[in-house]
This record gives structure tokens, C-alpha cells and sequence, in this order.
């Protein structure tokens, strides 16, 4: 209004140049920048932080298992096919387990503190035929146990699923906790995400010679297989492991009954250039002289590999292969070859197009290439090979009783189906981690992992750690290089340093994986949207250059005239919800495919669908969400957000922000932190640091403390740390650091304690173990005791913090040496005993527990927990505890990838102050900053400063200033200079010590600091004289064996330039292994001493006359005898010295 | 040198006095003496604190460990500390806590018996001794409703959760450990001396007068809206940040003020913990360093000084 009187004439400028103005830009839709961020915590709502493991997990007990079963109903005997057991129904029941023939309810804390798995019985339904003596009856049987499932935790069959908080503490289970893994023996077992090329798909690269390739990995339920198909020396040929050697595609393809090389041409597609490049093949063809199916298969006939056990010269054997192994992916119905032909003409013109131009060529490490492998699918794979196991043991038993010729007892196939082979097997590959499949040829071995319980963190990043399917010793770089096409589903910080660096990786925080879909409906959607049937094309139809073909998860369905707006409809269907929401339609312009996914494994994300660069979001949607009238799910419905995975992602025009959306914008990101993943949205301004340093903090994460005594929330936060509760179970303290130099104490990254800080708490810690004893009972019936404590006499003092049960109790300290379980064997173990359980004292040997611990620590015994453990033993749990305060040499980290140990500990009256008061906890030496870079760790000081001078929690979210999700630095000083301080966050500090003034203005203010694992206490060692090892009686190795400092090759080398020779010598002699021994001058071998007769003997020349005695190493004595052994007479020529 | 003397004269005002915080001037000394002053308060005055925790039952959710810690951090009364003796010199006793002149005794005994969450509190402490008490922060005069100040809370407990233990609080000083330590904070600066060049400042017009003034992040300048004279509204708030200056220089006119630190005047702050009144802790602090003086003197001409100075001693007798 104002503008207006101002400016009169304003409105008709307007209107003059109104007819100038691009009516398009006055007419387009408004956009505005709506926050969307409220949608993250909806999501996460929905989706939980490891919904990925639930998910995978929850669509194996409900869908695939079934599959599995019915895919392997039938057990039938092959010597009488009327008797036959039949699987009719699978179901997974509650946790339980049977004990004592009770059935008793498992929760996982019950598991974890017995040491139990935490599984729940598979029953099945089966049908099966009884007969004795000729009759036979088909009977039902229900809920018949054939094993029992390890359950993840949190899933639909855990008893933990959908409980509240209150009904969780019950159980004795962290609120917080997020579930997904599984409880095995009693440790917690994680099963990592598998990272893999993706299955069914052709791939296009270059072999290690150049050679351009086309490989597929096929994989159904009944067989894998690869199939390369190579361009060498201009000559196309096959590869497949069933042959022994390479063979000519023309022949395969004749083979399969595409006996006209015109129409092999016709399929590939009439570009002269093809032609040119197929010429040699079908020379080659000719050269064989194959012209025929027949000649054709008799060809391949030859080049079968012969199996060392198979009947020989078994006919049709290549045909077969044909039929089931090459490219198996491609069904073969009533011996119509004509899809797998056309496939393969599709493969080779793949290549051929990749040989003409280099850019058709497929990217190994592009993401949407990779499958991710979860819990569900590899246990589903587990659980088939086991199971058809199971049931080839049964069929065999079953014909080895059918084969008796009398059978008198009734027979009852039933009986046949043990269920110890499933729980075992299921049990051990959990346990161990290492699968072995050999149905599926699957050698993999560390595949689970104990869940970290460092801390909370560690735990999440855990769960979203994909583990890599290259070997690490691999000395390539494109697999570790970061992709492009990980944006916003894998963390593009979060990788481990060193060996698995970039081969390890997370997922980013919204990232879903996805799980298998039917496609049945889905193929007759494409159908009916005018997809021309491949069946009822010619060759020459296939790659008309009018046409898209239609490939849905790799099989090829069809083409389709109008590629574009069949993608459409199909999107347009998902997001009415009519058909996945994780299905992907990806128009491959380049290959001229479209391609449908409706597989497992895929990585995708939501993203904001937007019509010509305006995001469909609108304000009311967010208010609506705000109000709890709307959730995740609604928008998803909607079709206001929909799932892309990273193919389709290459069909959509991507905004950051609603401001940068232009005409042609598909989608606008939710978020733009959530290209990160949980733990890397840990770092507050990780977009300020140096890119290294974040991945160090990472890395760092999982080794933070055990328990905090005095755990705070971290002053500068970030939305990811609200969204994943972090500030609940925070893991550092805010530390009051001043950026400065002193004592001399605080070089390379040393840092600086206040006294007065470590005595009111600050980074005090609770290390928690464990000792675990078993009262074991024997063969023979006698079992361990635990008995009273002696109270008096020279052991009592030992016994102190015994009970009157003989076990330790609670709240008592406890010492190296001291006895905690009061513990007596009997003598005799094995073989009949005449009364096993009233064996007197007598027959009893002392079998104590003592602690050995450092004498540094003062450790309390903190629980004691008795369990029966498997086989029914007594298991005694102690749970000791140590409260630590830091000391010099403790290790402590910001978030910004910087450790330090800490160097020395003043006292507060020494430390500076400000004339406000202040006293810094800690100071950091400035030459942190410069080399590092770690801009985001000033910002993050800067933030707290001025988030505990005016009351507020500062955010950092990564590039969150844009959105308001990070405080600006502008804004930072503000504030601060609201409150008095400078803009600089610098203060005017006096020395602690003179009482002067410092020379500079110092950098102060709040730094999230946390402990690190790594503790003095635990790493200290130094040793005098001590335990030697056996066999060389050289000083022990390592910490834990109180061993030796060893002087070794290099020490020794500097000792020898040096020349203090007798240093050497007592280094590696006198203190370590001396030994005398009796050498004979004459033959040079070693003697022994007669102490009878008080000489030395040699007991090759049987005398004692020549003997010398001396002084050696033992191990040179012992390498003289082993050398020996080994029919090497080492001699010794003695001079006189 | 003989002879001559370097005494001074330093004089106390005091600002402000209240029972846990005060605020003077001490003038006519150097900076050696308000910090030893300083570090004394910090460091060295004695107090009471909770040494020794026997815990018969604990089933709260802290661990023992835990508990003794926070009851350490509690500051008691200590207005006895200065008369009472460490445990460690104590003839009358062997130091295990039954002796009323190195000692007191406390008694916990708490437990929560409906489903209500009992808060342990410093006032469950029961003391041997009136004169050493948990200290009471229900500041009457403010009018805050007492029931939400209930002292120092030391754990939670649920139903059926029990803490039962005996403690014994001994004298000691804050250099030992931060629970004896009376002070919260105690800290002083240099006096700022600001001189305005109002000759040049007249120069300025009103627009550059009032950048001049918010140029400081404390408000130290301020504008007379009579006069529209830059007047220094309060030196002491001037943090040395020199940002005046910096603002001076910029707009071309340095020299507009001139600001120093009075080398020979200081403004303390002190606040207590609670463990004495902040008045007394300045007493005791000045008692505390004319003992250690009066050490030092005895001893100063003895070899003695050597063992206890070392290599200051011989310096101290001009060696």
C-alpha cells in the first residue's frame, strides 16, 4: 500500500508492460518452499531405522518360506512312488522352546542371559500315507515341528512386535533399541546386508584382456548359472562353465533351433554395421560345418563336460543344458527355444553396440546394478538347501526300510522328518557367520557379525552397514570410488579407512530396500497396456526403430510403439497405488528398453513429485501432517511422494529446493541431509569439514565408551540426532574447550584436563564384563560343588567377598586373586562311581574361580546371575564393573574426527579464566585446526557458545542453512554479541597461574566430547621377569600373557650399528632364554650331563672326553635338534675364546 | 636492597555482599596478590564434604560408586572447617569418622513404598552434628514455593527400591579434590580506565556516535540523549575486546578513546557454593595465605627451606 502512494504511476507502468510480461510466468503455478522436514519423523515412524532387516525378514516367515515348502512339497519314495509325504501348510509359531517336554515362552533377554537362541518352532502341515502289510491310509497331520527359526527381534514374529514402551521394560527390553537382529546362543548376531551384482540381468563390460562381454547371472529357485557370451578374436562364442570349453554362438544358436543365419541377422538387427561384426562368427560356424540342430547339438554333445560320476555318453545331455543352465532365467515352455534365441540376439547386440561405441558399456559399481542380499533372502536360501536336505535324508531312510523285504511294524513316514538338522544347521551358520551352500554354490564366510553394543550408535550403523561381495584384497579402485549414483541411498561419508575402505558402506538415512514382488500381475498389466507379446514378433520386428522393448526384471516381455506414455500409465498406476509402490519403470533411451523392476534387493528412496517444477506439497499437507490427520503413508497414496529407485532416478529431474526446480523438475527432495546416513548425521556441519575428517569420525563412532556416567545431549545438534534418539542416549559431554597452547603438554593433538572437571564427573566411565563359570556335571553322574567359604585360616583372606553360597556378592570390590566362585571338582570324572551325588569331601579337588585383573583397577562385582545352560549345567554369570575417571593417556574425540589423548591433568586454580568466571574443562591446541581443516568443529563451538548463552539447542544438520535446519554463523554472532561476548567467539582470558592477562583472545566455548574405548588402564603393561613360553622358553608375548617387551630386528640392528655388543647379548641371551649346554669338540654335537657321574657326555661318541660345556639360546639348541629330526647335522666348531 | 621496603597498602571496597556471592575492589596491589588471592579461594580454603560412604543397602538404579560420588559434591555448612582438623593429623582419632574434631557422621536411610518416584534429596541426610548440614538453597527471601526446592536430589527410587547408607564428611581443601572447593567461581579483572577524546568524538556526527556505541558487544559507551554526548555508561562491562578501538580505527578517527587497565586495581567476583558465605571465604582465604606467608617466613632463613622450596628456598635466602 505504502509502495502504491508512493509511487503512483506504478500500476500503470505495470499495466503498460503487462502486455509485455511473459504471460507464461504470471499464469505458471506459485511455488512456495514448504518445510517438509516434518515428513522425515513420519517416515521414520513408519519405517523404523532398520526396516530394512524387518522387512526382509518378515516377507521371508510370511511369503517366501511357504514358497520354499510348497516348492519341495512332496517326499515320495522312489521305490514304492504310492507312499509319499506331502507338506501342505508352513507356519512359524511363537519363540518357545521345549524344556523338560514343557513348552515354555522365550523373550530375547531370557535368550541372551542363557545363552539360548532365540527361536520359534516351523510347523507344518503334511499329508502322508501309513500302511502296514499292503493297506495303506492317507492320513493329515497339523502343526508338526520340523525345526525351529531363529527370529529377529522386533519382527512379525517376535513377541516384541508392536509392544509399547511400558510393555517392552517388562521384557526387559530397551525402548530405544531398534530391533533386527537375532539372538544366537545368547550373543546377538547381526546378518549384513550383502552388496551383489544384481541376478537375471545382462551386463555389458570388458574382460581382463578387452574383450567385450556380455554376462548374466541367472538365478531362479531351481538353478544359477552364469552366461558370458565373448567377443574374442572378432569371434563371438559362448561361455558356460557345463562346457568344457568356449563355444561358437552360431552353434548354440543353431542348437536351439535358429538354423538360418538370415534370421539370426534379422533378430540382431539389419544395421550393416552388426552385420559386419557377426560375419566371423558365422564363418566360423561354417568352418565347422555345422548346419543343422542336429549337427548343431552333436557339436555341443562334445564339448559337455563329462562328470567323473555320471553314466557316460547320456544322451541329450546338451540339449538339457540348453533347456535348464544357459541363461536359466529364461523359462523354456513345451520346448520353445524361441525366447531364450531372442534373448541372446538381444545380448549380442548389446555388445556389438558397446564394441561400436564405449559408452554402451555397463558400469559394474553403478548402484542400480547391485542388489542388496538381507537377512530374509540369505535365510531363505539357508533354510531351502537345509530343508531339502531334511528331506533327501527321509526319502533315504524311507527306501532303505521300504528295501527290507519284511517289515513288520507299522510304517509311519512321519516319523521320518527330524527337525534337529534344520535347527542346527540354521543355528551354526548364524552363529559362525559362514554360509555354505553348496546347493548354490555360497562359500561366504563372516556374513554375521556380534551386534556392536559399544554404544547406541554403533549398534544403528551396524544394521546399515553392506557388506561388499569383492574380496578385500583386491588392489582396484573403481568398486572404492564414490558413485554418483549412491546419491541419496548410500552414505557417502560413512566407510571404514584402511583395507574395506569404500568397499564397506551404509545406507543413507531414508534409503528402503526393497523385497520381491509378485510380477505375474504385473506382466499382464504390461499386456494389456499394449505391450506387443515377443511370441508374436518376427526377428526383424524386434529393434524397429520405432519401438522400445519392454524388459521386465530381465526377462524381455515384449515392445511397445509408445515407450513414453506406457511409462506413464504404469507410473501414473503406482502412484494411484494400484500396483507396488516399489516398482520401478525405467525408460532406457540409449539401449531403447523400458525397464520394469519389481525384484528384492533394490535400493530406493521417497521423493516429492512435483508437476512442472512445483512440488504437489503444499502447505496444507504439512499442516494436516503436523496435526496428526496425515501420515507417511497418506502422502504416499496420495501420489504426493513416491519411492524411486536409482534406474528411474535417471528418468527424473531431481530439485534440491523448491527455488531451484525449473520447468522440466519431475521431483524435489524431502531433505537434502538424508543423502547421509544415521551415523554421519551425527556430525554437526559436516558440510564445513574436510571430507576425510567425517569419515574418520565415523569410523571412530562405534568405539566410544561403554557407559557414561554423566551422558549429556549434545549442545549443537542435528535433526538426524533427534530423529534417531541419539539425544536420549547420548554418548559425550559438552566440554567448555579453550582453543589455546599450554604447558607443553599438549602436542600432537594432546589435550588438557581440568582437574576440578574430571573430580565433579566429567568423562567418567562404568566398564562393564563379564566372567562367566559352568558347575559342570560329568558322565559318570558326580557333578562340581559350590561350597561354603572357608572363613579363617591363610586362604580366607581370598574368600572375603565370597557368601555364604560360595558365590561373590553383589556390591563387593573385588581384587586380583580373589576367589568368586568357590568351586570343588570330584577327583574322578569318568568311568562308574558307586554313589555320584554323596561322593565324600575327600573326593574332591579344589576348582576356584579367581579374578585375575590388573592391579590398577578396583572393580565391583555388579550381578550375579545363575541359568541353566544347554546341557543343563549350572552357568554362573558374574558381571563385574570399574568405574573409571579419566587419566593421562585416555583417549577423548569431538565429532569432527580429531582424538586425543589426554596429556596432562592441572588444577583448576592453574587453568585460565575469564573475568565472567569461565574456566575452560579442556584446552585443545590451536594446531588442530589448520592441517585438518575442520571448519565445522569452530561453527559447532561457536553454536554451543551461543546455545548455552541464550537457552536454545543450536542445529547443525548437514547443508541444512538453507532450510533452517543449521544456524547460520551470522546469525551465531548475533546472538552472541546479544549475550556480551564477542562475534568471534574469542574472550579475553587471564593466566591461571600470574593472573595477567593472556596476549591473544582466546577461542572458548562448548564442544561435544566423548570418550573413546581406548583406556591406559587397558593397555598398560610392562614386565620384569615373568611367565616363558614352553617350547622355547623365551619370555611370553603380549599384554595378556604378562609377556615381554621384545627387542626386535630393528632395536637389534641400531644395537649392533651402535656396537654395544654386550647389550645384545644380554638382550637377547642372558635375559631371555639362556641355556648350558654340552658340546662335544669332536663330532660337534650336543651332549647331556651325567649328574651321577658328574661329567658331560656325548652321546654320539659315547664318551664323556671331548665335552666343553657353554652357554646358548635354548630356541638355537632346539633348532639344532629339530634340525636333526630333519636329518641335518648342524655341527658346532669351538675355538677357545 | 637492604632494607628496602616494599609494602603496600591494599584496600578492600566491597560492592555488593550477599550470603553466596560478593563483588569487590581490591586496590593498591598487584597482580600477584589477587591471584593468589584468587587461587587460595579456589584451592585452598577448607571445607566439609562426604569422604567416606558405607552403603548397607543400595537397590536404586545408581550404582554405589555413583551415589558416593554425588554425595561427595554436596556442600555442607562448613563455617566449622577452619576450626576442625584434617583426619589425616588428627591425634584424637584414626580417622575413621567417630571423631567430633576431624568428622561428622550422616545417615541415609530412604525408601519409596507407593508408586509415586521418590526423590532422594540432600535433606534426607541426617548429620551428627547441627553445624555441618547439607546446604539449604530454599532461599526464603525470594518467595519460591519450597516444595519444588527440596535440596539436592542424589538419586530416584521406585517402588520398593532402598538406599540405606552411612557417610562421613571430613575436612579437606579443593587442591585434594573439586568437592571441598567453596568456591563456584571466583574471578576478577583489571579496572578499565576509559578516556574519551571529546574533541574528536564531537567530530562525529549522531548516526557515527550511535554505531560507535552498539560497536561494542557489551554496553559500555552510551549516547546522552540531552546532550547526545558519548558518555562511558559502564567501564566495568568493557571485556577488553578492543572492539571500540577496531570500530575507531575504521571510521578514521583512531585515538577516540583510549582505554587501559589499571595495572593496580581489581574487581572480584566471588560466589560460593553455599559451603560458607562468600564474605567469610574472602576472610578465610586471607587467613589461609598468611599462614602459608607465615611458613614461608619461618622458614626462610632455615636450611629447612631448601626440603620444603627447593630450589626457592636457596633464591629466598639470597643464594
Amino acid at each position: 500500500m505504502v509502495a502504491r502512494e508512493d509511487d503512483p504511476t506504478s500500476i500503470n507502468d505495470l499495466l503498460e508492460k503487462g502486455l509485455e510480461i511473459d504471460k507464461q510466468a504470471l499464469a505458471a503455478p506459485v511455488k512456495n518452499a514448504v518445510d517438509k522436514f516434518k515428513l522425515l519423523p513420519e517416515f521414520l515412524k513408519v519405517r523404523g531405522l532398520v526396516k530394512q532387516h524387518l522387512d526382509s525378514f518378515n516377507y521371508f516367515v510370511g511369503t517366501q518360506i511357504k514358497k520354499v515348502v510348497l516348492a519341495n512339497e512332496r517326499i515320495t519314495s522312489k521305490i514304492d512312488p504310492s507312499i509319499y509325504l506331502r507338506y501342505k501348510d508352513v507356519r512359524i509359531g511363537e519363540p518357545s522352546m521345549i524344556i523338560d517336554g514343557v513348552t515354555e515362552k522365550l523373550t530375547p533377554q531370557k535368550c541372551r542371559l542363557s545363552d539360548i537362541t532365540y527361536a520359534a518352532p516351523i510347523y507344518v502341515n503334511i499329508e502322508y500315507i501309513t500302511g502296514s502289510h499292503g493297506s495303506k491310509t492317507t492320513q493329515m497331520k497339523r502343526d508338526v515341528i520340523i525345526g525351529r527359526m531363529p527370529i529377529m527381534l522386533r519382527s512379525f514374529s517376535c513377541i516384541l512386535y508392536g509392544k509399547d514402551e511400558e510393555e517392552l521394560a517388562r521384557y526387559g527390553e530397551c525402548p530405544l533399541d531398534p530391533g533386527g537382529y537375532f539372538v544366537i546362543k545368547g550373543t546377538e548376531k547381526v546378518l549384513l546386508i550383502q552388496e551383489q551384482l544384481s541376478n537375471n540381468r545382462i551386463i555389458i563390460d570388458a574382460d581382463k584382456k578387452g574383450c567385450v562381454q556380455a554376462s548374466v547371472t541367472s538365478s531362479t529357485e531351481r538353478t544359477k548359472s552364469k552366461t558370458v557370451i565373448k567377443m574374442e578374436k572378432e569371434k563371438i562364442s559362448l561361455y558356460l562353465n557345463q562346457f568344457s570349453s568356449k563355444v561358437p554362438i552360431m552353434v548354440v544358436l543353431k542348437a536351439m533351433g535358429m538354423e538360418s543365419d538370415q534370421e539370426v541377422v534379422q533378430m540382431i538387427g539389419r544395421d550393416p554395421r552388426y552385420g559386419e561384426l557377426l560375419m566371423p562368427s558365422i564363418e566360423d560356424c561354417m568352418k565347422e560345418a555345422v548346419y543343422t540342430q542336429h549337427q548343431a547339438l552333436e557339436f555341443l554333445e562334445q564339448k559337455v563336460k563329462k562328470l567323473p560320476y555320471s553314466t557316460p555318453d547320456e544322451e541329450g545331455r546338451a540339449l538339457r543344458i540348453l533347456q535348464d543352465i544357459f541363461i536359466a532365467n529364461i523359462p523354456v515352455r513345451q520346448n520353445n527355444f524361441r525366447p531364450k534365441c531372442i534373448y541372446v540376439a538381444v545380448m549380442m547386440r548389446r555388445m556389438m553396440e558397446a564394441i561400436l561405441n564405449k559408452d554402451a558399456m555397463d558400469d559394474k559399481d553403478y548402484v542400480g546394478n547391485k542388489r542388496l542380499e538381507l537377512s530374509g533372502q540369505l535365510l531363505s536360501l539357508l533354510f531351502e538347501d537345509l530343508f531339502k536336505t531334511m528331506n533327501d535324508e527321509a526319502r533315504k531312510t524311507i527306501d532303505t526300510i521300504l528295501a527290507k523285504p519284511s517289515r513288520s511294524s507299522r510304517f509311519d513316514i512321519s516319523q521320518f522328518i527330524v527337525k534337529d538338522s534344520i535347527t542346527v544347521g540354521l543355528e551354526r551358520t548364524l552363529s559362525t557367520g559362514n554360509f555354505d551352500v553348496k546347493r548354490f554354490r555360497m562359500h561366504r564366510k563372516g556374513m554375521t557379525q556380534v551386534v556392536a553394543r559399544l554404544s547406541y550408535i554403533g549398534t544403528l550403523g551396524h544394521m546399515t552397514k553392506i557388506s561388499p561381495q569383492f574380496e578385500k584384497s583386491r588392489k582396484v579402485s573403481g568398486p572404492r570410488a564414490l558413485q554418483p549414483s549412491q546419491w541419496g541411498m548410500l552414505c557417502p561419508c560413512d566407510t571404514p579407512e584402511g583395507e574395506s575402505c569404500g568397499l564397506v558402506k551404509n545406507l543413507a538415512l531414508m534409503t528402503h530396500v526393497t523385497t520381491d514382488e509378485d510380477e505375474g500381475p504385473l506382466i499382464s498389466l504390461c499386456f494389456s497396456l499394449g505391450v506387443e507379446d515377443m511370441e508374436l514378433l518376427s526377428g526383424e520386428e524386434l529393434h524397429m526403430p520405432n519401438s522400445y522393448l519392454i524388459i521386465m526384471n530381465g526377462l524381455i516381455l515384449g515392445k511397445h510403439r509408445r515407450p513414453q506414455s506406457f511409462a506413464n500409465v504404469m507410473r501414473k498406476l503406482r502412484r494411484a497405488g494400484k500396483i507396488g509402490e516399489f516398482v520401478s519403470i525405467f525408460v532406457n533411451e540409449k539401449q531403447r528398453c523400458v525397464y520394469i523392476a519389481s525384484d528384492g534387493g533394490r535400493v530406493c528412496r521417497p521423493i516429492v513429485i512435483a508437476d512442472k517444477g512445483v512440488s504437489r506439497i503444499k502447505e496444507h499437507h504439512m499442516k494436516e501432517l503436523r496435526d496428526g490427520v496425515r501420515t507417511f503413508d497418506s502422502f504416499l497414496k496420495e501420489g504426493l511422494i513416491e519411492y524411486l529407485d536409482v534406474n528411474e532416478e535417471n528418468n527424473a529431474l531431481i530439485a534440491l529446493y523448491e527455488d531451484n526446480a525449473k520447468e522440466g523438475t519431475t521431483h524435489i527432495e524431502i531433505e537434502p541431509f538424508t543423502i547421509l546416513g544415521v551415523v554421519a548425521g551425527l556430525i554437526p556441519y559436516p558440510h564445513h569439514n574436510q571430507s576425510p575428517r567425517n569419515t574418520y569420525q565415523l569410523c571412530r563412532m562405534d568405539t566410544l565408551i561403554y557407559l557414561l556416567v554423566y551422558p549429556q545431549r549434545p549442545l549443537l545438534t542435528t535433526r538426524t540426532i533427534e530423529l534417531v534418539s541419539y539425544d536420549k542416549l547420548g554418548a559425550g559431554q559438552n566440554a567448555t574447550v579453550a582453543v589455546m597452547s599450554y604447558s607443553g603438554y599438549d602436542i600432537e593433538d594432546a589435550i588438557v584436563m581440568n582437574k576440578s572437571s574430571l573430580d565433579r564427573g566429567f568423562g567418567r566411565c562404568i566398564v562393564v564384563k563379564k566372567l562367566a563359570a559352568v558347575s559342570q556335571k560329568y558322565e559318570n553322574g558326580t557333578s562340581d560343588r559350590i561350597i561354603r567359604p572357608v572363613r579363617e585360616g591363610y586362604e580366607a583372606e581370598r574368600m572375603q567377598i565370597l557368601d555364604d553360597d560360595g558365590l561373590a556378592a553383589p556390591g563387593q570390590i573385588i581384587r586380583p586373586h580373589d576367589i568368586y566362585i568357590n568351586k570343588e571338582s570330584p577327583i574322578v570324572t569318568r568311568g562308574p562311581v558307586t554313589s555320584p551325588l554323596g561322593l565324600p569331601d575327600s573326593a574332591y579337588k579344589p576348582s576356584r574361580q579367581t579374578y585375575k585383573g590388573s592391579d590398577g583397577e578396583t572393580p565391583v562385582v555388579d550381578r550375579v546371575a545363575l541359568c541353566s545352560d544347554r546341557n543343563n549345567n549350572l552357568c554362573i554369570k558374574f558381571m563385574i564393573r570399574h568405574t573409571r575417571r579419566p587419566e593421562v593417556g585416555d583417549k577423548f574425540s569431538s565429532r569432527h574426527g580429531q582424538k586425543g589423548v589426554c596429556g596432562t591433568i592441572v588444577q583448576q586454580e592453574d587453568f585460565p579464566f575469564s573475568e565472567r568466571g569461565i574456566c575452560p574443562d579442556l584446552i585443545m591446541n590451536p594446531h588442530g585446526f589448520p592441517s585438518r581443516m575442520t571448519v565445522g568443529k569452530m561453527i559447532e563451538l561457536l553454536g554451543s557458545k551461543a546455545g548455552v548463552s541464550c537457552g536454545r539447542f543450536h542445529y547443525g544438520s548437514a547443508f541444512g542453512e538453507p532450510s533452517g535446519h543449521a544456524d547460520k554463523v551470522e546469525t551465531i554472532s548475533e546472538t552472541l554479541v546479544k549475550h556480551g561476548f564477542s562475534y568471534n567467539g574469542k574472550d579475553f582470558i587471564y593466566s591461571g597461574i600470574t593472573g595477567e592477562p593472556l596476549q591473544a583472545y582466546i577461542f572458548m566455548g562448548p564442544i561435544y566430547y566423548q570418550k573413546l574405548k581406548h583406556m591406559v588402564l587397558d593397555k598398560m603393561h610392562a614386565r620384569g621377569s615373568g611367565p616363558r613360553v614352553m617350547i622355547t622358553r623365551q619370555p611370553t608375548e603380549g599384554r595378556s600373557r604378562n609377556g615381554g617387551l621384545r627387542v626386535g630386528e630393528m632395536e637389534r640392528d641400531c644395537l649392533i650399528a651402535y656396537g654395544a655388543s654386550m647389550l645384545i647379548y644380554e638382550r637377547l641371551m642372558i635375559s631371555s632364554d639362556p641355556f648350558e649346554v654340552q658340546v662335544c669338540r669332536k663330532c660337534g654335537l650336543l651332549g647331556y650331563y651325567n649328574f651321577k657321574l658328574k661329567t658331560g657326555i656325548c652321546s654320539t661318541c659315547k664318551n664323556g672326553e671331548n665335552i666343553s660345556t657353554m652357554k646358548l639360546p635354548y630356541a638355537c639348541k632346539l633348532l639344532f635338534q629339530e634340525l636333526q629330526a630333519m636329518n641335518i647335522i648342524p655341527r658346532l666348531k669351538l675355538t677357545e675364546a | 636492597m637492604e632494607g628496602v621496603s616494599y609494602q603496600r597498602f591494599p584496600k578492600i571496597k566491597i560492592r555488593t555482599v550477599r550470603d553466596d556471592f560478593m563483588k569487590f575492589e581490591l586496590r593498591e596491589t598487584d597482580s600477584s596478590i589477587a591471584n593468589a588471592l584468587r587461587r587460595v579461594m579456589i584451592a585452598e580454603v577448607p571445607t566439609i564434604a562426604i569422604d567416606l560412604v558405607e552403603i548397607e543397602v543400595n537397590s536404586s538404579v545408581l550404582n554405589d560408586e555413583f551415589i558416593a560420588h554425588r554425595l561427595g559434591l554436596i556442600p555442607l555448612t562448613s563455617e566449622r572447617a577452619m576450626a576442625m582438623r584434617f583426619s589425616r593429623d588428627c591425634d584424637a582419632c584414626d580417622g575413621d569418622g567417630q571423631c567430633e574434631y576431624c568428622s561428622v557422621e550422616f545417615h541415609l536411610r530412604a525408601k519409596c513404598i507407593n508408586d509415586q518416584t521418590l526423590d532422594v534429596t540432600s535433606k534426607d541426610l541426617y548429620s551428627s552434628d547441627h553445624t555441618v548440614v547439607p546446604v539449604d538453597f530454599s532461599d526464603s527471601s525470594t518467595g519460591f514455593d519450597n516444595t519444588e526446592n527440596r535440596g539436592i536430589i542424589i538419586v530416584k527410587l521406585r517402588r520398593g527400591q532402598e538406599l540405606i547408607l552411612r557417610a562421613i564428611a571430613r575436612k579437606g581443601i579443593g587442591k585434594d579434590h573439586a568437592k571441598w572447593s567453596p568456591a563456584a567461581t571466583v574471578t576478577f579483572m583489571y579496572e578499565p580506565e576509559i578516556y574519551i577524546n571529546e574533541e574528536l568524538m564531537e567530530t562525529l556526527t549522531l548516526e557515527e556516535k550511535k554505531e560507535f556505541v552498539d560497536s561494542s558487544p557489551t554496553k559500555v559507551f552510551d549516547i546522552n540523549p540531552n546532550t547526545q554526548q558519548v558518555y562511558v555508561h559502564d567501564a566495568e562491562a568493557y571485556t577488553y575486546d578492543d572492539e571500540v578501538l577496531k570500530k575507531a580505527e575504521a571510521m578514521g578517527k583512531p585515538g577516540l578513546v583510549e582505554i587501559h587497565a589499571k595495572e593496580d586495581s581489581f574487581i572480584f567476583t566471588v560466589e560460593t557454593t553455599g559451603a560458607v558465605k562468600a564474605s567469610q571465604l574472602v576472610l578465610n582465604a586471607i587467613d589461609v595465605l598468611k599462614q602459608k606467608l607465615d611458613a614461608v617466613r619461618l622458614s626462610a632463613d632455615t636450611v629447612e627451606a631448601d626440603e620444603q622450596f627447593g630450589e626457592l628456598g636457596a633464591h629466598m635466602r639470597g643464594g
